[in-house]
C-alpha cells in the first residue's frame, strides 16, 4: 500500500508539474506574439526573406514566415513583399480588390508589433508608400502570367466560365450515385458572395449536418463549414479556389481523404448559377 | 488481511457511501463526453476521498470492545491505513481530474482552476489539507530515513489539521453539507477522544505487585488494580503506561503488551521481553510503582468455530496469549481439544514451559508439545503430524516472531490448510 500511495504521489506531482509547465511555456509564446512592439522600417527591412518574412500593413507589423508556404499565391510574389510596407499589396489582392475580412482576422494572429518612424511615431501604412506599392502590384501582374496560374487562380478563366451572373438569391445541388450530396444556397451582391449555407450535405446515407461533435466524420463537416465562411464576402470567381482545398481549409489530408470534396461544392454552386436567380434580393 | 467481513465493516461501507448517495442525484451517471467524464470523476473521487479521510480519522479511535467489531485493533488499524492511503490517492485523482476537465477551455483555465487567486480560501484550504497529508505521510514513505515511533506519532497529529482543512475546503464548495458535518464530527470526535480525553478517562490505575525474571531479558510483571480490574479474555492486550520515576526510558509512554494472566486472576500479568528502550527499562521497574492500563483490545481467540478443536503454535514472547489461554482453561468449561506447540530455541528459552506443562496435567483436553529449534531445526510437517495427526482440520492460532510466522504459514499452506482457518495477530509498525 505504501508503494502504491507513493507512486500515486509521484505521478500526481509529475502531472501537475506538466500541466503548469506546458501552460507556462505556451503562454510565454502568446505573450510575446501579442505584445505591441515598436518596429522601425530599418528593422523591418532585415526580415526580407523566406527564412524571416515581416510585412508592415496599415501600421501593424506581421511576421508571416510560417504562413508563406500556405498562402494561395505563389511564394515568389509573397516573398517579394517581405521586409517592406505592404499595405498596397494587401489592398490589391487582385487589382482593386482587397483581402477578405476572414483573411484580415487570420492576419491578426501574426501581429508582432507596430510600424514606427525614426522618431518613434507610428506610421499608418498605405499613402506614404503609394509609389512602391504601385510598382509592386505591377510586379504581381507581371509575375502571374509567367508562373502559369493554376485553374484555382486564373481570374480570366473564372470570369469566362461564369459569365456575368445577376445579383440575387441562388440555390443549387450536386447529385451523384442517386443521392443529393450537396445542396447549397448563396446570395450575390455586387458580384460578391454572401449568406453561403449548406441546405443539405450527405454521402452514402450519412447526413453530415446532423453529426454530433464526437463522431468520426464531424471534422469533414467542419471543413465544409469553413468553406462557406471563407467564401463569405469573396467575389464569385473565388469558388474555383476550391479545386485546391488546401488553399481554403486546414487539415487537408483529412479533407481530401474524405468523400466530400471541394469540386462538389463548386459543381453545386454552378448548378445554382445555371438555374438562374431563385429569388430576388 | 483475510477477506472476512465483520459487522463493523458494513458500518464503514455505509459511512463511506452516504455522501456519494446523497450527491448521487445531482451527479448522475458518468457522461460520455471526455471533459464531462473527467469532471464527473473529479467530483466523485473528491466525495469518496473526503469520506474516506473522515472515516479514517474516525477509525483512529481506541475504545475497548469497539475494536472487536472490526476483528481486533490490529485489523482496525490496517483498515485505517488502507482507507487513509486510498483517501490520499483519491484526493489527488480529484485534483487532477478536475484540472484536466478544464483543458478544453484552455490550459490557462485549467491551471487557474487548480491554482486560483489566493482570495479563494476554500480551494487553497484543500491544497493545505493535501500538503498536511504529504507531511504526516512522509515518514511512511521514508523520505527522511527510518521511522522513529514516537516522532511518527507526533507528526501524525498533523492529520487533525488535514481533517479541519479538508472540511474547510468541502463545506463551502459541496452541494450537500450535512454528510460532511456528520462524518467530520465523527472523525474529529475520535481524535479528541484519543488524544485529549482517553489519557485521563480510559486509563485505569494499577500498581506493580511483582516483577519475576523468567529468563535473560524476559520478565513477567504482575499488576494489582487500585480500584477495579479490567474484564478481559485470553489473547487480548493492553496499553501499559509506566509512571515509575526511576525508569531510564519510556516513562509516561504507552506501549502494547499481551495479557498473560487468566481472566479470573485478581492480578493482571504481562510477559515483557527486552526488545526496545521502553521494554528494556521495564525489566527493572520498581515494585510498588504506579502504571496506567488501557484496554483490553484485540480479538485473537475470537470464537469463529468454538466447537472445532484448536491448534496453538507459539514461540518467543508470542507464547503469552497462549499462557493466558492455558491459565484460564482450568476454570473455563470447554469441551474442545487444544494442543499447544511451544516453539523455542532450547529448553532454557522455553520460559513458560514448566507452568504450561502443569496446566496441561490438570486439564484433560489440553496438551503441550515443546519443540526445540537447536535440536530439531525448523518445525517440520512430520513433527506436527506425528504429535497432532488431525492438525489440518483444527482452528489454528499463530503468535511469534515474523520468521516463525512466515515458516508456519508456508508449511500450513503447502498442506492445503485454508487461510481462513489460520489466525494470527501481528503487531507490525503501521
Amino acid at each position: 500500500m505504501n508503494k502504491i500511495a507513493y507512486s500515486a504521489f509521484i505521478a500526481f506531482l509529475a502531472s501537475i508539474g506538466t500541466l503548469i509547465s506546458v501552460q507556462a511555456l505556451s503562454s510565454d509564446e502568446a505573450d510575446t506574439a501579442s505584445e505591441a512592439r515598436d518596429i522601425t522600417l530599418d528593422e523591418l527591412a532585415e526580415h526580407a526573406s523566406a527564412e524571416s518574412c515581416w510585412k508592415a500593413i496599415h501600421g501593424g507589423v506581421y511576421d508571416i514566415t510560417d504562413y508563406v508556404p500556405d498562402h494561395p499565391t505563389d511564394e515568389e510574389v509573397i516573398l517579394d513583399w517581405c521586409g517592406r510596407e505592404s499595405s498596397e499589396a494587401w489592398d490589391n489582392k487582385s487589382p482593386g480588390r482587397p483581402h477578405s475580412p476572414a483573411a484580415e482576422r487570420q492576419l491578426e494572429d501574426y501581429r508582432i508589433g507596430r510600424l514606427v518612424d525614426d522618431q518613434g511615431e507610428p506610421i499608418e501604412g498605405g499613402e506614404a508608400n503609394d509609389q512602391t506599392g504601385q510598382a509592386a502590384s505591377q510586379e504581381t501582374a507581371e509575375a502571374a502570367p509567367d508562373a502559369a496560374p493554376s485553374p484555382a487562380e486564373d481570374l480570366r478563366l473564372h470570369r469566362a466560365m461564369l459569365g456575368q451572373p445577376m445579383d440575387g438569391h441562388y440555390r443549387g445541388v450536386f447529385t451523384d450515385r442517386g443521392e443529393i450530396q450537396v445542396n447549397i444556397t448563396f446570395d450575390l451582391r455586387d458580384g460578391q458572395l454572401t449568406d453561403v449555407n449548406f441546405r443539405h450535405l450527405a454521402y452514402r446515407g450519412v447526413d453530415y449536418l446532423t453529426l454530433e461533435e464526437d463522431e468520426d466524420l464531424y471534422p469533414v463537416m467542419l471543413q465544409h463549414r469553413r468553406i462557406t465562411e471563407w467564401l463569405e464576402g469573396e467575389p464569385l470567381t473565388s469558388i474555383f479556389a476550391l479545386y485546391e482545398p488546401a488553399r481554403v481549409v486546414d487539415e487537408v489530408d483529412g479533407f481530401s481523404g474524405a468523400t466530400l470534396r471541394g469540386a462538389k461544392v463548386i459543381s453545386a454552386m454552378r448548378d445554382g448559377l445555371n438555374r438562374g436567380v431563385y429569388s430576388w434580393p | 488481511m483475510p477477506l472476512r467481513l465483520y459487522r463493523g465493516d458494513l458500518l464503514l461501507i455505509v459511512a463511506l457511501l452516504v455522501p456519494l448517495a446523497v450527491a448521487g442525484p445531482r451527479l448522475g451517471w458518468p457522461p460520455g463526453e471526455a471533459a464531462a467524464l473527467l469532471g464527473w470523476v473529479g467530483r466523485v473521487s473528491g466525495i469518496l476521498g473526503l469520506a474516506m479521510l473522515l472515516v479514517t480519522a474516525a477509525l483512529s479511535i481506541r475504545l475497548p470492545g469497539f475494536d472487536r467489531w472490526f476483528g481486533g485493533l490490529d485489523r482496525l488499524w490496517q483498515l485505517h491505513r488502507l482507507l487513509g492511503f486510498s483517501a490520499f490517492i483519491l484526493i489527488m485523482l480529484h485534483v487532477l481530474a478536475l484540472g484536466l476537465a478544464r483543458v478544453p477551455a484552455g490550459l490557462e483555465v485549467a491551471v487557474l482552476t487548480l491554482f486560483p487567486p489566493l482570495s479563494q480560501l476554500a480551494l487553497w484550504s484543500g491544497w493545505l489539507a493535501w500538503l498536511a497529508m504529504v507531511i504526516f505521510l512522509a515518514p511512511t514513505f521514508q523520505f527522511f530515513g527510518r521511522l522513529d515511533y514516537q516522532h511518527w506519532k507526533r507528526l501524525h497529529m498533523l492529520s487533525a489539521a488535514a481533517l479541519l482543512l479538508a472540511l474547510g475546503h468541502a463545506l463551502p464548495l459541496a452541494g450537500e453539507t450535512w454528510p460532511w458535518w456528520l462524518l467530520g464530527a465523527l472523525g474529529a470526535g475520535a481524535m479528541v477522544w484519543r488524544k485529549l480525553l482517553s489519557p485521563s478517562l480510559a486509563r485505569h490505575p494499577y500498581r506493580v505487585e511483582s516483577v519475576e525474571s523468567l529468563a535473560r531479558g524476559v520478565v513477567e510483571i504482575a499488576l494489582r488494580p487500585e480500584v477495579r480490574g479490567l474484564d478481559y479474555r485470553p489473547g487480548q492486550f493492553i496499553y501499559l503506561t509506566p509512571l515509575d520515576e526511576s525508569l531510564t526510558a519510556g516513562r509516561g509512554e504507552e506501549h502494547p503488551y499481551t495479557i498473560a494472566s487468566a481472566p479470573n486472576d485478581s492480578l493482571l500479568r504481562v510477559g515483557i521481553k527486552d526488545l526496545g528502550d521502553a521494554s528494556h527499562a521495564l525489566q527493572t521497574v520498581s515494585v510498588g510503582s504506579r502504571a496506567m492500563i488501557e484496554g483490553p483490545y484485540g480479538d485473537f481467540f475470537a470464537a469463529h468455530y468454538p466447537q472445532r478443536d484448536a491448534l496453538w503454535l507459539g514461540g518467543g514472547i508470542g507464547i503469552t496469549p497462549f499462557v493466558s489461554g492455558a491459565r484460564g482453561m482450568a476454570a473455563a468449561d470447554e469441551s474442545r481439544r487444544v494442543q499447544l506447540f511451544y516453539l523455542a530455541n532450547d529448553a532454557d528459552r522455553a520460559y513458560y514451559l514448566d507452568e504450561l506443562s502443569r496446566c496441561a496435567e490438570g486439564v484433560e483436553h489440553f496438551t503441550v508439545t515443546p519443540h526445540f529449534y537447536r535440536q530439531l531445526g525448523p518445525l517440520s510437517e512430520s513433527f506436527l503430524r506425528h504429535h497432532c495427526p488431525d492438525y489440518a482440520d483444527r482452528e489454528i492460532y499463530l503468535c511469534g516472531p515474523p520468521g516463525m510466522i512466515g515458516h508456519l504459514r508456508e508449511l500450513l499452506a503447502a498442506q492445503g490448510v485454508p487461510a481462513s482457518r489460520i489466525h494470527c495477530e501481528v503487531f507490525d509498525f503501521l
